[in-house]
């Protein structure tokens, strides 16, 4: 792909008119294939380069806006992306009529569900800072007003005693503008719109901060939302898939489909990828359990059990073959600072593997036709990244590929590298059978064939002053490889995939650690934060190179760097005998840190004393009550939280009673949908720092439903109180919607230790493991 | 074959008897509501009312629902419509006040758990409108085959949004 489109505004295309440059839009109802470049980019694709593949600005004032990324329950795009078009282009937010997400012939930019605000400028922001200009040269040139003379308000400008709407403007002209983009638009990451188009000063902002309403909601809770486990096709089968017995296992033998039962299934077999189609889902289900009953696979077994995985990662696991790397904050000599230190503390903290979970299981339709085109009908967090995968997986260009998205259950992060589980088998059994054909999985493939978020472990090494300051604090973070994207019905099928997670990939796919977890605590003066990654546990081992796979999922790398951090930083305040959140203010400079720290101890009523409190005890038969804080900087946005829970060290039981939470991320652009954002943060998060583990054996992962991967129920929430620091200085608005996924854990660990002295260092908090704490 | 009433009409469906109703609901009768989450009556996804009770429909075979009166999302309107007897001009722009309620809160995250949350909310507020936030918590959790579930940690937006919906139920809507 290209990797560099247009690097600067050029002019290709322009029409010039009296000399002003003037751009041109899309009318409504054009065919798209009108807006496709001839040469840039490929076939089926919309051309980044053409204003009106972002904005398209109708002759009866209405606004349609594009946008690569897909909504997963953000929101947005239908709320926050129209807030911050129609503040640069100064018209009304209702004006915004129609928002068309992450379809690969559709939209202009690629990449993922993540990093919706762009550190404050997303692609779609550039883009109608860039319309915004040409309107108003076009206006120039209509009202005969120099630019510099004319005011726009609700998309009307006016000048000279006259006004045009932006309609008006731009009815009936065909002339463009150019905008510049860099990257690969197939590439995880997509495209970017490059250049520094003048931006509305924030001063003048009267559409961002508003609580505008996500308009699909109503669409959601009226049935009227179209789903992607809605989508149907004329004579699509249903199809069901036979996963492998293990993790590791080949196939021996397929099943006797039993024809007298099942008359109209099919059994597909392709290498090592079992699937069963029928016309009708049930008979799809059916067959598919009798197939799987007489299917044989060969043993396997490769993996250290969940039980025993710590003790594998220290003993066994490659931390050798991968960079180390260091954090930049990283300074001073740590060494000898610490063997100077008054006071010392060491410690290891562990997290399991997690399960994104999505609520519904991963499926998609796909039909691969015979005019050599495939139609992918999914729900997906990187729509143009699974088309860059299907192309290699088949040998075919990208240009005959298109993935259409709809909405679908939340999975936060798993199919951010292009695909969630099911497309790839959907596309392949199409393709064998000649028909569209829907996969979906059962509940227990979800659990055991997707993806999960790594286990990781952490050293701490800390060195305290005489007056109980840190003066060396390090870190060494250990991690498999976080982002394994190869399509799994590709890999089981032998079909052409990206290499598995490797020592030599730049970025993705790599199985290099980086620090994802922004130091605040400038006021220490010797710091060392180590990076040590490893590959996939079990990867390298299983026959067929499947072992436990690994996708960044909320909070990707920082929930795993975060929790030590933090709750570390806890212990050390109470090694020096001082208040946990005061601590942490005393080691913070920035501005906006302290700030979130003082605004979540206000708004909890939190007491500042030391940790443990007078009465902590390490054995009670009744909940004992302990408070803990902790401190995060993701995506230009500051968080804190305080939690205050009740333990019982006879049972091992944690209870969150109360949760408060502050966060800063500068401009706040809709705090109705943010607020709501950062409760399901801080309950996922809960959920995750109480009850969340993936279990596996020798063979393969364990957990297969709810009963054995318990999340948080609505009885066990906290008490939840949000408070949104809206702080227009800072200019930019940070990201909001999973940053509260990492706050929960170490906060409820140090509660836990402030009720009872003792510091669980493992994850999840579950009784068996919290219980062992008391009994040691 | 079977004969099902979904929403106040009669359905005749080709499926087998042993077809959980969920299948039946979706792909036959292209009722879009409930979801298929687990298949295995364990998180709430696909809940319908039958009789006015919250049922898992994707355990549920079609043959034990013959003759009972089912209610799906898309039947919600229309079944606090005929509690109220508006007329048919009014019930055809009126939501039930649950779903408004959903909407004015802003409930849903990603929504696909949201289908079984409103159905067991009017579940609990046709019998209790002015239920506490226990009972509501109670409800969602202990009441029916499993705790209704939310990846997405909406259940404070969820319990909001239930007390909004009964308020307006209790005074008959709005």
């Amino acid at each position: 792909m290209n990797s560099q489109l247009h690097p600067t505004l050029t002019r290709r295309g322009f029409v010039k008119t009296g000399g002003a440059l003037v751009v041109g839009f899309g009318l409504v109802g054009a065919d798209i294939a009108q807006n496709i470049a001839s040469a840039a980019v490929p076939k089926n694709t919309l051309d980044p380069t053409l204003p009106a593949s972002w904005i398209e600005i109708h002759p009866d004032n209405t606004i349609l806006i594009r946008t690569g990324k897909s909504d997963f329950g953000q929101g947005t795009t239908y709320t926050a992306y129209r807030q911050i078009v129609a503040e640069e282009l100064s018209a009304k937010f209702e004006a915004i009529t129609t928002v068309v997400a992450g379809d690969t012939d559709r939209t202009p930019d690629g990449s993922g569900a993540f990093d919706f605000l762009g550190r404050g400028t997303p692609n779609i922001r550039k883009a109608a800072a860039y319309t915004y200009q040409a309107l108003l040269d076009l206006a120039s040139q209509k009202l005969g007003v120099p630019k510099n003379k004319l005011t726009v308000k609700d998309g009307v400008v006016s000048g000279g005693a006259r006004s045009i709407s932006y309609g008006e403007l731009v009815k009936g002209q065909q002339l463009r503008l150019t905008i510049p983009v860099m990257g690969d638009l197939l590439s995880p990451m997509g495209l970017t719109v490059a250049g520094n188009p003048p931006m509305k000063p924030v001063s003048q902002y009267t559409v961002i901060g508003k609580p505008f309403r996500n308009s699909v909601i109503a669409s959601k809770v009226t049935a009227k939302e179209q789903w992607a486990t809605d989508f149907r096709l004329p004579g699509m089968l249903h199809a069901r898939m036979v996963h492998p017995k293990t993790l590791g296992s080949k196939l021996v033998s397929v099943g006797q489909l039993d024809k007298a039962k099942f008359p109209n299934a099919q059994v597909v077999v392709k290498n090592n990828l079992v699937g069963v189609v029928a016309p009708t889902e049930w008979e799809a289900i059916k067959a598919s359990q009798q197939v799987a009953a007489s299917t044989k696979w060969s043993d396997w077994k490769g993996l250290p059990g969940h039980e025993n995985l710590f003790t594998y990662f220290r003993e066994k696991a490659d931390w050798t073959t991968t960079k180390v790397t260091k954090s930049d904050k990283s300074h001073g000599n740590v060494t000898p600072a610490l063997a100077s230190a008054s006071k010392k503390f060491t410690a290891t903290y562990e997290m399991p593997f997690l399960k994104h979970a999505p609520i519904g299981p991963t499926l998609a339709v796909a039909d691969v036709r015979t005019d050599g085109t495939v139609h992918i009908y999914t729900h997906n967090q990187n729509p143009q990244a699974l088309r860059g995968e299907m192309a290699q997986m088949l040998g075919i260009k990208p240009d005959n590929i298109i993935v259409r998205t709809f909405s679908g259950a939340g999975h936060y992060g798993r199919s951010n590298g292009g695909n969630c589980g099911a497309e790839d088998e959907a596309v392949i059994l199409s393709k064998a059978v000649g028909k569209p054909v829907r996969v979906q999985w059962m509940r227990d493939e979800d659990f055991q064939w997707s993806t999960q978020s790594p286990a990781a472990y952490s050293d701490v090494k800390i060195g305290l002053d005489a007056k109980g300051r840190i003066e060396a604090y390090q870190i060494d973070h250990y991690m498999p490889a976080m982002q394994d994207d190869r399509p799994i019905g590709a890999v089981l099928a032998g079909l052409p995939t990206m290499a598995a997670p490797n020592e030599k990939a730049v970025f993705i796919g790599s199985t290099v650690n980086d620090n994802q977890d922004p130091w605040i605590y400038d006021g220490v003066q010797n710091l060392l934060e180590n990076g040590h990654g490893t590959f996939q546990v079990g990867e390298h081992a299983s026959p067929i190179a499947v072992g436990i796979r690994d996708h960044s999922m909320r909070t990707p790398g920082q929930f795993q760097q975060n929790f030590p951090r933090e709750l570390a930083i806890s212990e050390a305040a109470s090694l020096a005998g001082v208040d946990t959140l005061q601590f942490r203010i005393d080691h913070a400079t920035e501005e906006r840190a302290i700030g979130v720290l003082k605004a979540v101890r206000e708004a909890s009523g939190w007491e500042t004393r030391k940790s443990p409190r007078t009465n902590a005890a390490a054995s009670s038969t009744t909940p004992l009550r302990g408070r803990g804080v902790s401190l995060m900087l993701r995506s230009g946005t500051y968080w804190a939280c305080v939690c205050e829970v009740s333990v019982t060290p006879s049972t091992g039981a944690v209870k969150v009673e109360r949760y408060t939470i502050a966060v800063d991320p500068g401009i706040v652009v809709n705090p109705l949908q943010l607020k709501r954002q950062v409760e399901g943060g801080a309950i996922m998060g809960t959920s995750a720092a109480l009850l969340e583990e993936t279990t596996f054996d020798e063979s393969g992962i364990t957990a297969r439903d709810w009963r054995t991967y318990p999340i948080m129920k609505m009885a066990d929430i906290p008490e939840i109180k949000v408070v949104l620091i809206n702080n227009p200085k800072v200019g930019a608005y940070g990201g909001g919607s999973e940053a509260a996924n990492a706050l929960a854990a170490p906060a409820i660990a140090a509660a836990i230790f402030d009720a009872t002295g003792k510091t669980p260092r493992r994850l999840p908090l579950k009784p068996e493991h919290v219980k062992k704490l008391f009994t040691a | 074959m079977a004969a099902l009433s979904v929403n106040g009409v009669r359905r005749e469906v080709q499926a087998p008897n042993d077809t959980p109703l969920l299948y039946v609901l979706r792909n036959e009768l292209e009722l879009s509501g409930p979801q298929f989450g687990c298949g295995l009556a364990q998180c709430g996804a696909c809940s319908v009312l039958v009789d006015g009770k919250e049922i898992r429909s994707c355990i549920t075979p079609i043959s034990a629902v013959g003759g009972k009166e089912i209610t799906t999302l898309e039947g919600l309107s229309a079944r606090w419509a005929k509690q109220r007897g508006l007329s048919a001009a009014d019930a055809a722009k009126t939501l039930h006040p649950v779903q408004e309620a959903w909407i004015e809160e802003q409930t849903p995250l990603c929504g696909f758990c949201q289908n079984g949350m409103m159905i067991k909310a009017t579940e609990l507020l046709e019998s209790n409108p002015n239920a506490t936030v226990a009972q509501i918590k109670d409800a969602f959790t202990n009441s029916g085959p499993s705790a209704h579930l939310c990846r997405c940690g909406s259940y404070t937006a969820i319990i909001e949004a239930v007390q909004r919906a009964g308020s307006a139920m209790a005074k008959g809507g709005k």
